[in-house]
């Protein structure tokens, strides 16, 4: 008998995280304990408010946390603004996990970079957390992330004990202006404070995602550095509804971002049409 | 008309022209050319019906700005509706229409169009008016039978829309998902939520050119609604459609003048 | 393949026959507006036969204008309960399909089913019986042989029907078409293989596979997408009609505390299929926007399933309020 992909599980919010203006990161369990949930970093999911709709995040936990799952959103339309009135204890839909993850297991023994800006943090952060609770499996893990502010930084305290390890390198950064008083980081655009700070292509594995521009600009510091398309990695966002490849909303070409990506080699990126 | 086109481009009165050509069926179908070469696939004759008014609103068609429009008398009418509301102040027109005469008359400034529109004004079609004055001699709930039937076959695919001039707001209610005012999916109850609103929406505004129901591929007759609307607002307040240059848009002016028998 | 005759005469018996058994028959019908469309019948009086194409497809059989999901309704203790009406879907004959049909239905099988199931589709799919009529006619939006078909083909079918002088010839395709004819055994009579060719239409073509094939590969980068799309009015009318677009929008209907999930039919012609929440479109133009069906019909599907999506049915080309046509567009971007 086929799974119904279009039946959401129900999950109910455990704890609610304000992490800058507009933005929420919801921790999630399932209602059901029999509901056998298992996903791969990289994977996203179709978040519900009944009545409102569905609307797609990546999932921003890792599998190697047990008992829960987090999302991080942007209130901007109809769903995320209902997501965001929810509260603790609240019951929503979540179907999934969907999509194609990160090959992490190919990444034993590399460097990985990661480089995103402002909300592209959430989906890089189920792979920060995975190599980080692995951290022996991999090579050198660097950092580089930014905000247009101080404010708009996502996952705070986390950035703190990432800073505070030592087997972590974090470039953090903030656009001109947006620096407070007390900022002690970067100022800079994260592009400039990857070309201060070039991160060797040798055995390494870089991860870009965010806002378009990030993308555009990081590339060709990335190609001075020596990193083969083959060798960087995004998750690409398009507008989705069934998340399974059926309803057509997501297709760049013949590709289908909910299926056959989110994730893709900047290669694999560069022979679709550039319609995303 | 060929001849016409051929020199409009040429000389640069016309950057693109809008007109009709003929399909493999022999149909007439919009065409836009933009050399004077192309100008021998124009066609017009009675057949060729479609408003090409509304391709106006067309980026591709405003980023050329001087156009030529080959118009038939809906069409002139939609675009005086169109001036007097302002919103082709960015192109400059050149229309081309035939007479009942059958000759070319070429109308190159909006006081032109609005001398010929008004001197040959049209009456409501025969069809329309055999079919407006069955709908009103029946009984309510008969034409309340009669629209459920009708609107259970729309499929929402918003044709109807997509052929109007009128329909030119960037963002449509329907589209509208804070709230959401319309239902998307195609039930009966939604599609008559969608087809009322745009009655409303085109009341005192629409010309009855009818291609909304002429062009509807479930065959409903949806111009009926808007024609009746307009037919009841011209009672009401007076004035014309897609008469005059000046914006006498029933539905946002108030006179002091105006009746107001109906509040009861 | 099982071949049997049926006498004209007895075609509404067949038919009535099905509705008396409780089957639910979808057929043809002629409306007041002139136009034909696939509608439940109560009997086989009420079924249109002289007509070139109908205007919507059938695909409303398999995969509905509107469609439920499932039903919620908020619990005391925040829970939902979720229903939904798969096991309520009737045995369904679908009648007088025409061969282009029934290549849609075979393209919506593999489409719907192939990969992630879709139980819906399944639950509707595995109830319908598809019975089709070969052409006789044809007009000149029709182009199936165009697209590896022609007007006899029993690619997609349960049952093939070709009327041949006062009587039928029937060509049992499927076990579901056989098990059909077997609730009428009395009403077939046993025939060796007959030709249809003189009973067929014969609809010009306008190009082959091989030169789809050849050279699709070059008709992204077209400079003739512009000219082909500018008539465009961004309506749903050609994917509505047509019998393989697949495209939905899902949406809740209801309150946050009860209320439906509904999936319903959407186009990609439509402004705002792909607009981000953001406001970002990445198919910001018409012309962009027609590339895409075109080329989803004719490249895409065919590296994603193996096949082209079109059938050469032409009903997007007869629904078009401008009557952009299909072929003459690919002809002109490949080349």
């Amino acid at each position: 008998m086929d799974t119904n992909q279009y039946i959401p599980y129900q999950v109910r919010i455990a704890d609610i995280i304000d992490e800058a203006p507009l933005v929420r990161t919801y921790r999630l369990e399932f209602t059901d304990p029999t509901a056998n949930f298992t996903f791969k970093a990289g994977q996203f999911a179709e978040y519900g408010v009944f009545g409102e709709g569905e609307s797609t995040f990546c999932i921003a936990s890792s599998p190697t946390r047990e008992g829960y799952l987090e999302c991080t959103f942007r209130s901007s339309g109809r769903v995320t603004k209902a997501l965001a009135n929810c509260e603790i204890n609240d019951i929503i839909g979540l179907r999934g996990p969907f999509g194609k993850a990160f090959p992490i297991e190919e990444w034993y023994g590399k460097d990985i970079v990661f480089i995103t800006g402002g909300i592209g943090l959430p989906p890089l952060r189920c792979v920060i957390w995975n190599v980080l609770d692995q951290r022996e499996k991999f090579g050198k893990v660097s950092i580089y992330y930014g905000a247009r502010t101080v404010a708009d930084l996502v996952y705070k305290e986390e950035l703190d004990n990432w800073k505070k390890r030592d087997d972590v390198d974090l470039f953090l950064t903030v656009d001109p202006g947006g620096e407070t008083k007390d900022w002690k980081d970067n100022v800079g655009f994260v592009p400039t404070i990857i070309e201060q700070n070039l991160p060797s292509s040798t055995n390494a594995i870089a991860i870009v995602a965010g806002p378009p521009i990030l993308i555009k600009m990081s590339m060709p510091i990335l190609a001075k550095c020596g990193f083969a398309n083959d060798k960087i990695f995004t998750t690409l966002e398009n507008r989705m509804k069934c998340g399974v490849g059926k309803c057509g909303h997501c297709t760049v070409g013949k590709t289908y971002v909910c299926k056959d990506g989110p994730v893709f080699t900047y290669e694999e990126v560069l022979q679709m049409p550039q319609e995303y | 008309m060929q001849d016409k086109a051929a020199e409009l481009l040429k000389n640069g009165t016309v950057n693109l022209l809008i007109g009709f050509s003929e399909d493999l069926g022999k149909r007439p179908v919009p065409c836009f050319i933009e050399t004077a070469e192309e100008a021998n696939i124009l066609v017009f004759n009675q057949e060729c019906k479609n408003n090409l008014s509304v391709y106006l609103h067309k980026k591709e068609v405003k980023d050329a700005v001087k156009i030529g429009l080959v118009s038939n008398i809906a069409t002139l009418r939609s675009v005086m509706q169109l001036l007097s509301e302002n919103q082709l102040w960015s192109l400059t027109i050149t229309y081309l229409t035939v007479n009942t005469a059958g000759e070319l008359v070429v109308l190159s400034s909006a006081e032109e169009l609005e001398a010929y529109v008004q001197a040959n004004f049209p009456t409501c079609r025969a069809e329309d008016k055999e079919m407006l004055d069955k709908l009103n001699a029946m009984t309510r709930a008969e034409r309340w039978a009669y629209w459920k039937d009708q609107l259970s076959e729309c499929v929402k695919c918003y044709a109807c829309r997509a052929v109007c001039p009128m329909c030119y707001c960037t963002v449509c209610t329907t589209e509208c998902n804070q709230p959401q005012w319309i239902k998307t999916s195609a039930e009966t109850s939604g599609n008559f939520e969608y087809h009322t609103m745009r009655a409303m929406h085109l009341g005192g505004r629409c010309i009855n050119c009818g291609e909304c129901g002429r062009i509807c591929p479930a065959g409903i007759p949806v111009h009926l609604l808007t024609a009746q609307m307009n037919l009841e607002i011209e009672q009401e307040f007076g004035g014309k459609t897609g008469w005059s240059l000046k914006s006498e848009y029933a539905m946002n002016s108030f006179k002091p003048g105006d009746k107001e028998n109906f509040i009861k | 393949m099982e071949l049997k005759l049926l006498s004209t005469s007895d075609i509404a018996v067949f038919v009535d026959g099905l509705l008396k058994a409780g089957k639910v028959v979808v057929a043809p019908v002629l409306k007041q507006s002139g136009k034909v469309f696939f509608k439940p019948v109560q009997s086989f009086a009420e079924v249109a036969t002289d007509y070139i194409q109908t205007a919507f497809s059938a695909k409303e059989v398999v995969f509905p204008k509107v469609e439920e999901l499932f039903t919620y309704q908020h619990n005391e203790d925040g829970s939902l309960d979720i229903k939904d009406q798969l096991d309520r879907i009737p045995e369904t004959v679908v009648w007088g399909l025409r061969p282009c049909d029934a290549a849609g239905f075979d393209y919506l099988n593999q489409f719907f089913l192939k990969e992630n199931p879709d139980v819906y589709f399944k639950a509707r799919y595995d109830k319908t019986t598809l019975v089709t009529v070969s052409c006789s006619k044809c007009d000149e939006s029709c182009f199936c042989t165009s697209v590896d078909s022609h007007p006899g083909d029993t690619k997609g079918s349960d049952i093939l029907l070709t009327a041949m002088d006062g009587k039928c010839y029937v060509e049992v395709i499927t076990d579901n078409g056989l098990a059909l004819i077997n609730s009428a055994k009395e009403l077939f009579t046993s025939t060796d293989t007959l030709s249809k060719e003189a009973f067929l239409a014969k609809p010009a073509t306008h190009f082959s596979m091989d030169e789809i094939k050849d050279k699709i590969q070059y008709a992204y980068a077209s400079a003739e997408w512009k000219h082909a799309s500018m008539g465009c009015y961004s309506c749903g009318a050609c994917a509505f009609a047509c019998p393989t677009c697949t495209c939905f929008d899902i949406q809740d209907e209801g309150t946050q505390d009860h209320g439906k999930r509904v999936r319903c039919w959407d186009a990609c012609g439509m402004s705002q299929f792909t607009k981000h929440a953001s406001g970002h479109n990445p198919r910001n133009t018409q012309t962009e926007r027609r590339r895409q069906r075109l080329m989803h019909k004719f490249k895409y599907s065919v590296e994603n399933l193996g096949v082209v999506s079109c059938v050469g049915c032409g009903r997007c080309i007869r629904v078009c309020p401008s009557h952009l046509n299909i072929f003459e567009n690919i002809l002109s971007v490949m080349n």
